[in-house]
Protein backbone atom coordinates (compact mmCIF):
# COMPACT_ATOMS: atom_id res chain seq x y z
CA UNK A 1 0.00 0.00 0.00
CA UNK A 2 1.45 3.50 -0.60
CA UNK A 3 2.18 5.71 1.87
CA UNK A 4 -0.42 9.09 1.58
CA UNK A 5 2.05 12.18 2.05
CA UNK A 6 1.16 14.42 4.64
CA UNK A 7 0.74 18.31 3.53
CA UNK A 8 -1.25 20.72 3.96
CA UNK A 9 -4.30 20.92 2.13
CA UNK A 10 -5.22 23.20 -0.63
CA UNK A 11 -8.49 25.32 0.59
CA UNK A 12 -8.81 26.35 -3.31
CA UNK A 13 -8.81 22.72 -4.50
CA UNK A 14 -11.38 22.26 -1.85
CA UNK A 15 -13.37 25.20 -3.24
CA UNK A 16 -13.63 23.85 -6.72
CA UNK A 17 -13.89 20.51 -5.79
CA UNK A 18 -16.88 21.20 -3.75
CA UNK A 19 -18.15 23.13 -6.29
CA UNK A 20 -17.61 20.46 -8.88
CA UNK A 21 -19.64 18.54 -6.48
CA UNK A 22 -22.61 20.52 -6.55
CA UNK A 23 -22.52 20.23 -10.38
CA UNK A 24 -22.37 17.15 -10.76
CA UNK A 25 -25.23 16.38 -8.36
CA UNK A 26 -27.14 18.66 -11.00
CA UNK A 27 -26.34 17.27 -13.90
CA UNK A 28 -27.48 13.66 -12.18
CA UNK A 29 -30.69 15.10 -10.91
CA UNK A 30 -31.80 17.75 -13.19
CA UNK A 31 -34.78 18.40 -11.20
CA UNK A 32 -32.50 20.21 -8.79
CA UNK A 33 -32.21 22.97 -11.76
CA UNK A 34 -35.44 22.62 -13.77
CA UNK A 35 -37.28 25.09 -11.33
CA UNK A 36 -34.82 27.79 -11.69
CA UNK A 37 -34.47 27.60 -15.42
CA UNK A 38 -38.43 27.26 -16.22
CA UNK A 39 -39.68 30.21 -13.86
CA UNK A 40 -37.56 33.49 -14.93
CA UNK A 41 -38.57 31.57 -18.30
CA UNK A 42 -42.13 31.68 -17.65
CA UNK A 43 -42.00 35.13 -15.80
CA UNK A 44 -40.55 37.19 -18.71
CA UNK A 45 -42.71 35.29 -21.12
CA UNK A 46 -45.92 36.17 -19.19
CA UNK A 47 -45.02 39.59 -18.04
CA UNK A 48 -43.65 41.01 -21.14
CA UNK A 49 -46.89 39.74 -22.88
CA UNK A 50 -49.08 40.65 -19.87
CA UNK A 51 -47.90 44.30 -18.90
CA UNK A 52 -46.72 45.07 -22.63
CA UNK A 53 -48.38 48.75 -22.39
CA UNK A 54 -46.63 49.33 -19.00
CA UNK A 55 -43.44 51.01 -20.29
CA UNK A 56 -46.18 53.69 -21.20
CA UNK A 57 -45.46 54.84 -17.64
CA UNK A 58 -43.40 57.11 -16.53
CA UNK A 59 -39.72 55.37 -15.45
CA UNK A 60 -39.34 52.35 -17.61
CA UNK A 61 -37.37 53.78 -20.04
CA UNK A 62 -37.96 51.82 -22.66
CA UNK A 63 -40.81 51.17 -25.08
CA UNK A 64 -40.48 47.32 -25.03
CA UNK A 65 -41.82 45.31 -21.60
CA UNK A 66 -39.39 42.78 -22.52
CA UNK A 67 -36.39 44.73 -22.05
CA UNK A 68 -37.82 45.40 -18.52
CA UNK A 69 -38.86 42.16 -17.38
CA UNK A 70 -35.70 40.26 -18.93
CA UNK A 71 -33.37 41.35 -16.41
CA UNK A 72 -35.75 41.38 -13.64
CA UNK A 73 -35.84 37.85 -14.36
CA UNK A 74 -32.73 37.18 -14.83
CA UNK A 75 -31.94 38.09 -11.17
CA UNK A 76 -34.66 36.80 -10.15
CA UNK A 77 -33.74 33.51 -11.33
CA UNK A 78 -30.15 34.06 -10.10
CA UNK A 79 -31.23 34.38 -6.26
CA UNK A 80 -32.94 31.38 -7.17
CA UNK A 81 -30.04 29.53 -8.15
CA UNK A 82 -28.64 31.01 -4.84
CA UNK A 83 -30.68 28.61 -3.23
CA UNK A 84 -28.85 25.90 -4.67
CA UNK A 85 -25.69 25.73 -2.15
CA UNK A 86 -28.28 26.39 0.73
CA UNK A 87 -29.82 23.20 -0.54
CA UNK A 88 -27.12 21.32 -0.98
CA UNK A 89 -26.02 22.22 2.62
CA UNK A 90 -29.56 21.47 4.02
CA UNK A 91 -29.61 17.81 2.45
CA UNK A 92 -26.00 17.16 3.55
CA UNK A 93 -26.52 18.77 7.60
CA UNK A 94 -29.70 15.97 7.48
CA UNK A 95 -28.02 12.96 6.12
CA UNK A 96 -24.48 13.47 7.59
CA UNK A 97 -22.54 14.05 4.95
CA UNK A 98 -21.43 17.64 5.83
CA UNK A 99 -19.88 16.39 8.97
CA UNK A 100 -17.58 14.47 6.81
CA UNK A 101 -16.35 17.43 5.14
CA UNK A 102 -16.08 19.46 8.62
CA UNK A 103 -13.93 16.11 9.84
CA UNK A 104 -11.61 16.90 7.25
CA UNK A 105 -8.74 19.53 7.45
CA UNK A 106 -10.20 22.12 5.69
CA UNK A 107 -11.61 25.93 6.38
CA UNK A 108 -14.81 26.74 6.79
CA UNK A 109 -14.41 29.38 4.24
CA UNK A 110 -13.12 27.17 1.86
CA UNK A 111 -16.26 24.90 2.31
CA UNK A 112 -18.35 27.53 2.00
CA UNK A 113 -16.67 29.65 -1.26
CA UNK A 114 -17.06 26.42 -2.62
CA UNK A 115 -21.37 26.22 -1.93
CA UNK A 116 -21.18 29.56 -3.45
CA UNK A 117 -19.20 28.87 -6.77
CA UNK A 118 -21.87 26.00 -6.82
CA UNK A 119 -24.70 29.04 -6.24
CA UNK A 120 -22.72 31.14 -8.69
CA UNK A 121 -22.10 28.51 -11.71
CA UNK A 122 -25.73 27.62 -11.74
CA UNK A 123 -26.81 30.81 -12.36
CA UNK A 124 -25.39 31.33 -15.82
CA UNK A 125 -27.76 28.77 -16.48
CA UNK A 126 -30.69 30.83 -16.37
CA UNK A 127 -29.65 34.16 -17.12
CA UNK A 128 -28.60 32.27 -20.18
CA UNK A 129 -31.49 30.71 -20.66
CA UNK A 130 -33.51 34.18 -20.30
CA UNK A 131 -31.44 35.94 -22.77
CA UNK A 132 -31.88 33.46 -25.19
CA UNK A 133 -35.66 33.41 -25.21
CA UNK A 134 -35.97 37.47 -24.61
CA UNK A 135 -33.72 37.41 -27.63
CA UNK A 136 -35.05 34.65 -29.70
CA UNK A 137 -38.55 35.35 -29.23
CA UNK A 138 -39.86 38.00 -27.66
CA UNK A 139 -37.24 40.43 -29.88
CA UNK A 140 -35.75 41.91 -26.83
CA UNK A 141 -32.98 44.99 -27.05
CA UNK A 142 -29.45 45.54 -25.92
CA UNK A 143 -28.87 49.08 -26.14
CA UNK A 144 -25.95 48.95 -23.86
CA UNK A 145 -24.17 46.21 -26.28
CA UNK A 146 -21.25 43.72 -25.98
CA UNK A 147 -20.81 45.90 -22.10
CA UNK A 148 -25.08 45.52 -21.56
CA UNK A 149 -24.64 42.00 -21.64
CA UNK A 150 -21.63 41.24 -19.57
CA UNK A 151 -23.44 44.33 -16.60
CA UNK A 152 -25.94 41.59 -16.53
CA UNK A 153 -24.15 38.48 -16.64
CA UNK A 154 -22.02 39.67 -13.42
CA UNK A 155 -25.20 41.32 -12.02
CA UNK A 156 -26.57 37.96 -11.64
CA UNK A 157 -23.43 36.18 -10.32
CA UNK A 158 -23.11 38.39 -7.48
CA UNK A 159 -26.78 38.31 -6.99
CA UNK A 160 -26.51 34.22 -6.17
CA UNK A 161 -23.53 34.89 -4.61
CA UNK A 162 -25.26 37.04 -2.03
CA UNK A 163 -28.28 35.43 -1.70
CA UNK A 164 -26.55 31.99 -1.61
CA UNK A 165 -24.30 33.68 1.47
CA UNK A 166 -27.81 34.58 2.74
CA UNK A 167 -29.45 31.11 2.45
CA UNK A 168 -26.35 29.62 4.09
CA UNK A 169 -26.61 31.30 7.51
CA UNK A 170 -29.84 30.39 7.58
CA UNK A 171 -29.43 26.84 6.82
CA UNK A 172 -26.29 26.72 8.95
CA UNK A 173 -28.56 27.76 11.72
CA UNK A 174 -31.53 25.60 11.38
CA UNK A 175 -30.11 22.76 10.17
CA UNK A 176 -33.01 21.25 7.71
CA UNK A 177 -34.36 21.58 4.85
CA UNK A 178 -37.30 23.38 6.15
CA UNK A 179 -34.82 26.14 6.66
CA UNK A 180 -35.28 27.07 2.43
CA UNK A 181 -38.51 27.91 2.84
CA UNK A 182 -38.05 30.59 5.58
CA UNK A 183 -35.04 31.63 2.93
CA UNK A 184 -36.94 31.88 -0.01
CA UNK A 185 -39.59 34.06 1.28
CA UNK A 186 -37.25 36.29 3.33
CA UNK A 187 -35.05 36.25 0.22
CA UNK A 188 -37.63 37.07 -2.54
CA UNK A 189 -39.40 39.65 -0.53
CA UNK A 190 -36.17 41.93 -0.66
CA UNK A 191 -36.19 41.22 -3.79
CA UNK A 192 -39.82 42.33 -4.40
CA UNK A 193 -39.89 45.30 -2.55
CA UNK A 194 -37.39 46.92 -5.25
CA UNK A 195 -37.34 48.37 -8.67
CA UNK A 196 -37.23 45.09 -9.90
CA UNK A 197 -41.24 44.72 -11.20
CA UNK A 198 -41.64 48.59 -11.36
CA UNK A 199 -39.78 51.57 -11.76
CA UNK A 200 -39.60 53.91 -8.30
CA UNK A 201 -41.42 56.68 -10.17
CA UNK A 202 -44.35 53.66 -10.58
CA UNK A 203 -44.08 52.86 -6.60
CA UNK A 204 -46.25 54.47 -3.99
CA UNK A 205 -46.46 54.39 -0.11
CA UNK A 206 -44.45 52.82 1.86
CA UNK A 207 -43.38 50.45 -0.69
CA UNK A 208 -41.82 53.42 -2.65
CA UNK A 209 -39.52 54.30 0.44
CA UNK A 210 -38.25 50.62 0.98
CA UNK A 211 -37.98 50.48 -2.64
CA UNK A 212 -35.77 53.42 -2.72
CA UNK A 213 -33.24 52.83 0.37
CA UNK A 214 -33.47 48.68 -0.35
CA UNK A 215 -29.99 48.09 -2.05
CA UNK A 216 -31.26 45.45 -4.07
CA UNK A 217 -32.58 48.50 -6.02
CA UNK A 218 -29.02 49.86 -6.47
CA UNK A 219 -27.81 46.12 -7.85
CA UNK A 220 -30.79 45.40 -9.68
CA UNK A 221 -30.80 48.93 -12.11
CA UNK A 222 -26.91 48.53 -12.82
CA UNK A 223 -28.05 44.74 -14.28
CA UNK A 224 -30.85 46.37 -16.51
CA UNK A 225 -29.03 49.60 -17.83
CA UNK A 226 -27.79 47.66 -20.63
CA UNK A 227 -31.18 46.32 -21.62
CA UNK A 228 -32.65 50.31 -21.39
CA UNK A 229 -30.09 52.39 -22.69
CA UNK A 230 -26.10 52.99 -22.64
CA UNK A 231 -23.78 51.24 -19.70
CA UNK A 232 -22.58 54.26 -17.40
CA UNK A 233 -20.41 54.39 -14.63
CA UNK A 234 -23.11 56.69 -12.95
CA UNK A 235 -25.91 53.76 -12.74
CA UNK A 236 -22.99 51.11 -11.99
CA UNK A 237 -21.47 53.13 -8.84
CA UNK A 238 -24.11 52.36 -6.37
CA UNK A 239 -24.90 48.98 -7.53
CA UNK A 240 -21.31 48.35 -7.32
CA UNK A 241 -21.13 49.40 -3.66
CA UNK A 242 -24.52 48.05 -2.46
CA UNK A 243 -23.16 44.75 -4.13
CA UNK A 244 -20.21 44.94 -2.45
CA UNK A 245 -21.37 45.55 0.86
CA UNK A 246 -24.10 42.95 0.35
CA UNK A 247 -21.08 40.28 -0.31
CA UNK A 248 -19.14 41.49 2.61
CA UNK A 249 -22.54 41.51 4.88
CA UNK A 250 -23.53 38.13 3.83
CA UNK A 251 -20.32 36.55 4.20
CA UNK A 252 -19.45 37.65 7.88
CA UNK A 253 -23.57 36.36 8.30
CA UNK A 254 -22.98 33.06 6.77
CA UNK A 255 -19.22 32.61 8.39
CA UNK A 256 -21.40 33.26 12.04
CA UNK A 257 -24.26 31.07 11.71
CA UNK A 258 -21.29 28.35 10.48
CA UNK A 259 -20.19 28.69 14.09
CA UNK A 260 -23.81 27.34 15.37
CA UNK A 261 -23.49 23.88 13.16
CA UNK A 262 -21.88 22.28 16.33
CA UNK A 263 -24.56 23.48 18.41
CA UNK B 1 4.84 10.32 23.41
CA UNK B 2 1.65 11.26 24.34
CA UNK B 3 -1.45 8.76 24.04
CA UNK B 4 -3.21 8.87 20.84
CA UNK B 5 -6.99 9.56 23.00
CA UNK B 6 -6.73 11.34 26.15
CA UNK B 7 -9.93 13.07 27.64
CA UNK B 8 -10.12 14.46 31.27
CA UNK B 9 -13.08 15.55 32.84
CA UNK B 10 -14.63 16.07 29.41
CA UNK B 11 -18.28 17.15 29.04
CA UNK B 12 -20.92 18.09 27.17
CA UNK B 13 -23.94 20.02 27.84
CA UNK B 14 -27.18 20.30 25.96
CA UNK B 15 -28.91 22.96 27.79
CA UNK B 16 -29.98 21.33 31.08
CA UNK B 17 -28.68 17.86 29.53
CA UNK B 18 -25.86 16.41 30.36
CA UNK B 19 -24.99 14.39 27.33
CA UNK B 20 -20.98 13.46 28.70
CA UNK B 21 -20.59 13.79 32.16
CA UNK B 22 -16.83 14.26 33.24
CA UNK B 23 -15.91 11.26 31.52
CA UNK B 24 -11.91 10.28 31.79
CA UNK B 25 -10.34 7.72 29.34
CA UNK B 26 -7.15 7.29 27.89
CA UNK B 27 -6.61 5.03 24.54
CA UNK B 28 -2.63 3.28 24.11
CA UNK B 29 -1.21 3.53 20.45
CA UNK B 30 -2.05 0.50 18.54
CA UNK B 31 -5.06 -0.53 20.86
CA UNK B 32 -8.33 -1.29 19.86
CA UNK B 33 -10.85 0.53 22.48
CA UNK B 34 -14.36 0.28 22.69
CA UNK B 35 -17.03 2.31 24.18
CA UNK B 36 -19.87 0.55 24.85
CA UNK B 37 -23.15 1.31 25.81
CA UNK B 38 -27.17 1.86 24.98
CA UNK B 39 -28.47 4.16 22.80
CA UNK B 40 -28.56 7.84 24.05
CA UNK B 41 -25.80 7.21 26.40
CA UNK B 42 -23.26 9.86 25.05
CA UNK B 43 -21.17 7.46 23.02
CA UNK B 44 -21.58 9.44 19.86
CA UNK B 45 -21.82 12.64 21.82
CA UNK B 46 -18.23 11.59 23.35
CA UNK B 47 -17.16 11.11 19.49
CA UNK B 48 -18.48 14.04 18.24
CA UNK B 49 -16.25 15.88 20.70
CA UNK B 50 -13.04 13.83 20.53
CA UNK B 51 -13.34 14.21 16.64
CA UNK B 52 -13.90 18.12 16.75
CA UNK B 53 -17.39 17.99 15.64
CA UNK B 54 -18.66 19.37 18.75
CA UNK B 55 -17.06 21.74 20.68
CA UNK B 56 -16.83 20.23 24.69
CA UNK B 57 -18.69 22.46 27.09
CA UNK B 58 -15.83 21.26 29.69
CA UNK B 59 -12.59 19.33 30.68
CA UNK B 60 -10.29 18.54 27.81
CA UNK B 61 -9.13 15.85 25.36
CA UNK B 62 -6.41 15.61 23.43
CA UNK B 63 -6.29 13.03 20.06
CA UNK B 64 -2.76 12.53 18.07
CA UNK B 65 -1.28 14.71 20.42
CA UNK B 66 -3.38 18.08 19.52
CA UNK B 67 -5.74 19.55 21.96
CA UNK B 68 -9.48 19.36 20.07
CA UNK B 69 -10.81 22.66 20.84
CA UNK B 70 -7.89 24.87 20.12
CA UNK B 71 -6.04 22.69 17.65
CA UNK B 72 -8.45 20.97 15.85
CA UNK B 73 -7.40 21.45 12.19
CA UNK B 74 -4.16 19.59 13.41
CA UNK B 75 -6.23 16.71 15.10
CA UNK B 76 -8.62 16.02 11.72
CA UNK B 77 -5.59 15.83 9.85
CA UNK B 78 -4.37 12.93 11.78
CA UNK B 79 -7.86 11.16 12.46
CA UNK B 80 -10.27 8.91 10.23
CA UNK B 81 -13.78 8.74 10.89
CA UNK B 82 -16.46 6.85 9.99
CA UNK B 83 -19.44 8.29 11.59
CA UNK B 84 -23.06 6.34 12.33
CA UNK B 85 -25.45 5.89 9.56
CA UNK B 86 -22.78 5.90 6.91
CA UNK B 87 -23.18 9.19 5.78
CA UNK B 88 -22.55 8.81 1.77
CA UNK B 89 -23.70 11.12 -0.70
CA UNK B 90 -26.23 8.60 -3.05
CA UNK B 91 -25.69 10.53 -6.24
CA UNK B 92 -22.00 9.88 -5.99
CA UNK B 93 -19.85 7.07 -7.35
CA UNK B 94 -17.34 5.16 -4.77
CA UNK B 95 -14.62 6.25 -6.76
CA UNK B 96 -15.91 10.12 -6.71
CA UNK B 97 -16.36 9.99 -2.65
CA UNK B 98 -12.86 8.78 -2.44
CA UNK B 99 -11.26 11.44 -5.01
CA UNK B 100 -13.27 14.27 -2.88
CA UNK B 101 -12.26 12.72 0.41
CA UNK B 102 -8.68 12.96 -0.79
CA UNK B 103 -8.81 16.70 -1.90
CA UNK B 104 -10.19 17.19 1.20
CA UNK B 105 -6.94 15.95 2.72
CA UNK B 106 -4.44 17.55 0.64
CA UNK B 107 -3.52 14.19 -1.16
CA UNK B 108 -2.41 15.26 -4.39
CA UNK B 109 -4.84 13.78 -8.28
CA UNK B 110 -2.08 11.20 -8.76
CA UNK B 111 -1.30 10.19 -5.74
CA UNK B 112 -5.55 10.47 -4.40
CA UNK B 113 -6.40 8.05 -8.03
CA UNK B 114 -4.25 5.24 -6.55
CA UNK B 115 -5.02 5.24 -2.70
CA UNK B 116 -8.76 4.82 -4.01
CA UNK B 117 -7.92 2.21 -6.28
CA UNK B 118 -6.26 0.32 -3.43
CA UNK B 119 -8.62 1.02 -0.37
CA UNK B 120 -11.50 -0.27 -3.11
CA UNK B 121 -9.65 -3.11 -3.56
CA UNK B 122 -9.22 -3.59 0.10
CA UNK B 123 -12.54 -3.43 0.77
CA UNK B 124 -13.68 -5.21 -2.25
CA UNK B 125 -15.58 -2.35 -4.40
CA UNK B 126 -13.76 -2.46 -6.93
CA UNK B 127 -16.47 -3.50 -9.26
CA UNK B 128 -18.49 -1.35 -7.64
CA UNK B 129 -16.35 1.64 -7.83
CA UNK B 130 -18.11 3.21 -10.86
CA UNK B 131 -21.53 2.72 -9.98
CA UNK B 132 -23.62 5.39 -7.73
CA UNK B 133 -23.42 4.90 -4.03
CA UNK B 134 -27.45 4.64 -4.12
CA UNK B 135 -27.38 1.15 -5.41
CA UNK B 136 -24.76 -0.16 -2.77
CA UNK B 137 -26.43 -2.18 -0.25
CA UNK B 138 -25.72 -1.58 3.81
CA UNK B 139 -22.75 -3.96 4.06
CA UNK B 140 -20.87 -1.88 0.64
CA UNK B 141 -21.95 1.54 2.07
CA UNK B 142 -19.99 0.51 5.25
CA UNK B 143 -17.02 -0.99 3.67
CA UNK B 144 -17.10 2.55 1.71
CA UNK B 145 -17.27 4.49 4.84
CA UNK B 146 -14.29 2.92 6.36
CA UNK B 147 -12.35 3.23 2.83
CA UNK B 148 -13.28 6.74 2.96
CA UNK B 149 -11.94 7.22 6.36
CA UNK B 150 -8.38 5.52 5.74
CA UNK B 151 -7.76 7.88 2.39
CA UNK B 152 -5.43 9.59 4.24
CA UNK B 153 -4.24 7.25 6.18
CA UNK B 154 -4.87 8.06 9.65
CA UNK B 155 -3.11 7.29 13.09
CA UNK B 156 -6.72 6.85 15.14
CA UNK B 157 -9.57 5.62 13.31
CA UNK B 158 -13.24 6.43 14.90
CA UNK B 159 -15.64 4.00 14.34
CA UNK B 160 -18.97 5.24 15.67
CA UNK B 161 -21.54 2.35 15.74
CA UNK B 162 -20.07 0.89 12.28
CA UNK B 163 -21.95 -2.06 12.62
CA UNK B 164 -25.41 -1.03 13.46
CA UNK B 165 -27.74 -2.13 10.63
CA UNK B 166 -25.95 -4.73 9.37
CA UNK B 167 -26.42 -8.65 8.91
CA UNK B 168 -24.45 -10.94 10.27
CA UNK B 169 -22.47 -11.26 7.31
CA UNK B 170 -21.35 -8.08 6.68
CA UNK B 171 -20.91 -7.49 10.51
CA UNK B 172 -18.63 -10.20 10.72
CA UNK B 173 -16.45 -9.08 7.78
CA UNK B 174 -16.04 -5.88 8.73
CA UNK B 175 -14.95 -7.13 12.32
CA UNK B 176 -12.40 -8.98 10.05
CA UNK B 177 -11.18 -5.57 8.19
CA UNK B 178 -10.96 -3.43 11.15
CA UNK B 179 -8.82 -6.25 13.06
CA UNK B 180 -6.37 -5.87 9.79
CA UNK B 181 -6.45 -2.20 10.15
CA UNK B 182 -5.41 -2.51 13.57
CA UNK B 183 -2.84 -5.63 13.08
CA UNK B 184 -1.25 -4.55 9.79
CA UNK B 185 -0.96 -1.41 10.23
CA UNK B 186 -0.99 -0.28 13.77
CA UNK B 187 -4.27 2.02 13.40
CA UNK B 188 -5.40 2.98 17.21
CA UNK B 189 -9.28 2.23 16.69
CA UNK B 190 -11.64 4.00 19.16
CA UNK B 191 -15.09 1.76 17.97
CA UNK B 192 -18.30 2.97 19.59
CA UNK B 193 -21.26 0.20 19.47
CA UNK B 194 -24.18 -0.91 21.57
CA UNK B 195 -23.39 -4.62 20.32
CA UNK B 196 -21.74 -6.75 23.68
CA UNK B 197 -20.52 -9.57 21.43
CA UNK B 198 -18.98 -6.07 18.87
CA UNK B 199 -17.45 -5.04 21.53
CA UNK B 200 -15.84 -8.56 23.08
CA UNK B 201 -14.80 -9.25 19.41
CA UNK B 202 -12.83 -6.56 18.95
CA UNK B 203 -11.98 -4.61 21.72
CA UNK B 204 -8.50 -4.94 23.82
CA UNK B 205 -9.90 -2.61 26.51
CA UNK B 206 -13.71 -1.20 26.77
CA UNK B 207 -15.60 1.57 28.74
CA UNK B 208 -18.91 1.32 29.65
CA UNK B 209 -20.36 4.39 29.19
CA UNK B 210 -24.21 4.92 30.90
CA UNK B 211 -26.27 8.32 30.78
CA UNK B 212 -23.11 9.94 30.13
CA UNK B 213 -21.13 8.17 32.20
CA UNK B 214 -17.86 5.96 32.58
CA UNK B 215 -19.19 2.96 34.89
CA UNK B 216 -16.41 0.67 34.27
CA UNK B 217 -13.05 0.18 32.27
CA UNK B 218 -11.04 -2.60 31.34
CA UNK B 219 -10.04 -5.28 29.33
CA UNK B 220 -13.27 -7.85 28.40
CA UNK B 221 -11.42 -10.37 30.76
CA UNK B 222 -10.86 -7.95 33.49
CA UNK B 223 -14.06 -6.06 33.54
CA UNK B 224 -15.59 -10.31 33.46
CA UNK B 225 -13.51 -11.61 36.29
CA UNK B 226 -14.35 -8.76 38.07
CA UNK B 227 -17.95 -9.39 38.05
CA UNK B 228 -17.67 -12.87 39.80
CA UNK B 229 -15.37 -16.15 38.70
CA UNK B 230 -16.85 -18.46 36.35
CA UNK B 231 -19.27 -21.39 37.09
CA UNK B 232 -18.34 -24.64 36.17
CA UNK B 233 -21.19 -27.10 35.78
CA UNK B 234 -20.33 -30.88 35.79
CA UNK B 235 -23.31 -34.01 35.23
CA UNK B 236 -22.10 -37.12 36.99
CA UNK B 237 -23.88 -40.40 37.33
CA UNK B 238 -26.45 -40.61 39.81
CA UNK B 239 -24.28 -43.08 42.14
CA UNK B 240 -21.24 -40.74 42.01
CA UNK B 241 -23.38 -37.53 42.72
CA UNK B 242 -22.52 -37.07 46.54
CA UNK B 243 -18.97 -38.18 46.10
CA UNK B 244 -18.16 -35.46 42.89
CA UNK B 245 -20.11 -32.60 44.76
CA UNK B 246 -17.75 -33.32 47.93
CA UNK B 247 -14.72 -33.28 45.44
CA UNK B 248 -15.84 -29.99 43.54
CA UNK B 249 -16.75 -28.10 46.43
CA UNK B 250 -13.69 -28.23 48.28
CA UNK B 251 -12.22 -26.46 44.74
CA UNK B 252 -14.49 -23.88 44.62
CA UNK B 253 -17.87 -22.15 46.32
CA UNK B 254 -20.85 -24.16 44.98
CA UNK B 255 -23.86 -22.71 43.48
CA UNK B 256 -27.46 -23.34 42.19
CA UNK B 257 -27.61 -25.89 39.55
CA UNK B 258 -30.44 -28.10 38.52
CA UNK B 259 -31.27 -31.17 40.06
CA UNK B 260 -28.21 -34.11 38.96
CA UNK B 261 -26.02 -31.23 38.20
CA UNK B 262 -23.16 -29.76 40.32
CA UNK B 263 -22.19 -26.10 39.82
CA UNK B 264 -18.83 -24.12 41.13
CA UNK B 265 -17.51 -20.86 41.00
CA UNK B 266 -14.02 -21.36 39.69
CA UNK B 267 -12.22 -18.89 41.52
CA UNK B 268 -8.47 -19.79 39.61
CA UNK B 269 -10.58 -19.09 36.45
CA UNK B 270 -10.97 -21.38 33.75
CA UNK B 271 -7.45 -22.57 34.29
CA UNK B 272 -8.87 -24.47 37.29
CA UNK B 273 -10.75 -26.51 35.21
CA UNK B 274 -8.02 -28.83 34.53
CA UNK B 275 -7.74 -29.20 38.64
CA UNK B 276 -11.25 -29.84 38.96
CA UNK B 277 -11.43 -32.67 36.28
CA UNK B 278 -8.74 -34.04 37.81
CA UNK B 279 -9.40 -34.87 40.94
CA UNK B 280 -13.11 -36.14 39.93
CA UNK B 281 -11.16 -38.59 37.75
CA UNK B 282 -8.85 -39.33 40.86
CA UNK B 283 -12.00 -40.53 42.36
CA UNK B 284 -13.29 -42.49 39.50
CA UNK B 285 -15.24 -40.12 38.71
CA UNK B 286 -17.11 -40.23 35.26
CA UNK B 287 -17.82 -36.42 34.15
CA UNK B 288 -20.94 -37.04 31.78
CA UNK B 289 -21.39 -33.25 30.64
CA UNK B 290 -19.32 -30.09 31.31
CA UNK B 291 -20.29 -26.47 31.30
CA UNK B 292 -18.59 -23.46 31.72
CA UNK B 293 -20.50 -20.51 32.20
CA UNK B 294 -18.11 -17.22 32.06
CA UNK B 295 -19.45 -13.80 32.87
CA UNK B 296 -20.69 -11.68 29.93
CA UNK B 297 -19.98 -7.95 29.44
CA UNK B 298 -23.73 -7.64 29.88
CA UNK B 299 -23.17 -9.14 33.48
CA UNK B 300 -20.74 -6.44 33.46
CA UNK B 301 -23.37 -3.76 32.50
CA UNK B 302 -25.73 -5.14 34.56
CA UNK B 303 -23.57 -5.30 37.63
CA UNK B 304 -22.44 -1.36 37.19
CA UNK B 305 -25.86 -0.16 35.97
CA UNK B 306 -28.74 -2.50 37.45
CA UNK B 307 -29.99 -2.91 33.64
CA UNK B 308 -29.34 -5.12 31.31
CA UNK B 309 -28.03 -3.94 27.91
CA UNK B 310 -29.26 -6.94 25.64
CA UNK B 311 -32.71 -7.95 26.36
CA UNK B 312 -34.06 -4.85 28.17
CA UNK B 313 -34.81 -6.48 31.41
CA UNK B 314 -33.37 -5.09 34.90
CA UNK B 315 -31.24 -6.97 36.77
Amino acid sequence: MTTASTRNTSQLHVTVAITKRGLMRMRRLPSLMIPSIIMPIFFVVAFSGSFSSVVELDGYSTDKAVNWMAAWAILQGSAFSGLGGGGLTATDLENGFFDRMRAAPITPSALISGLVGYSVTRAVLPTTAVLIVSFAALDADMPGGLLGFIVAYLTAIGIAAVMSLFVLGIVFTMKTLKSLAIAQVVMFSTMFLSVGQAPLEAIQGWLYHVAKYNPITHVIRMGRQGFLGDVTWAETQPGFISLALLLIGSSLWARACYQKVDI
Amino acid sequence: MSRPIEAENLTRTFGNLVAVNSINLTVEEGEVFGFLGPNGAGKSTAVRMLTTLLKPTGGAARVAGFDVASEASMVRKKIGVALQDAAIDPLMTGNELLRLQAVLHGISRHEGKQRCAELLERVGLTAAGDKRVGTYSGGMRRRLDLALSLVHQPKVLFLDEPTTGLDPTSRVALWEEVRTLNKEIGTTVFLTTQYLEEADQLAQRIAIIDNGRIVREGTPTKLKSDVGAPTLRVDVAESDFETAKQVMTKLGEERPARKGRIAIGLDGGTRAITSVLKSLEDQDIEVQHVELDEPSLDDVFADATGRRLEGGSDT
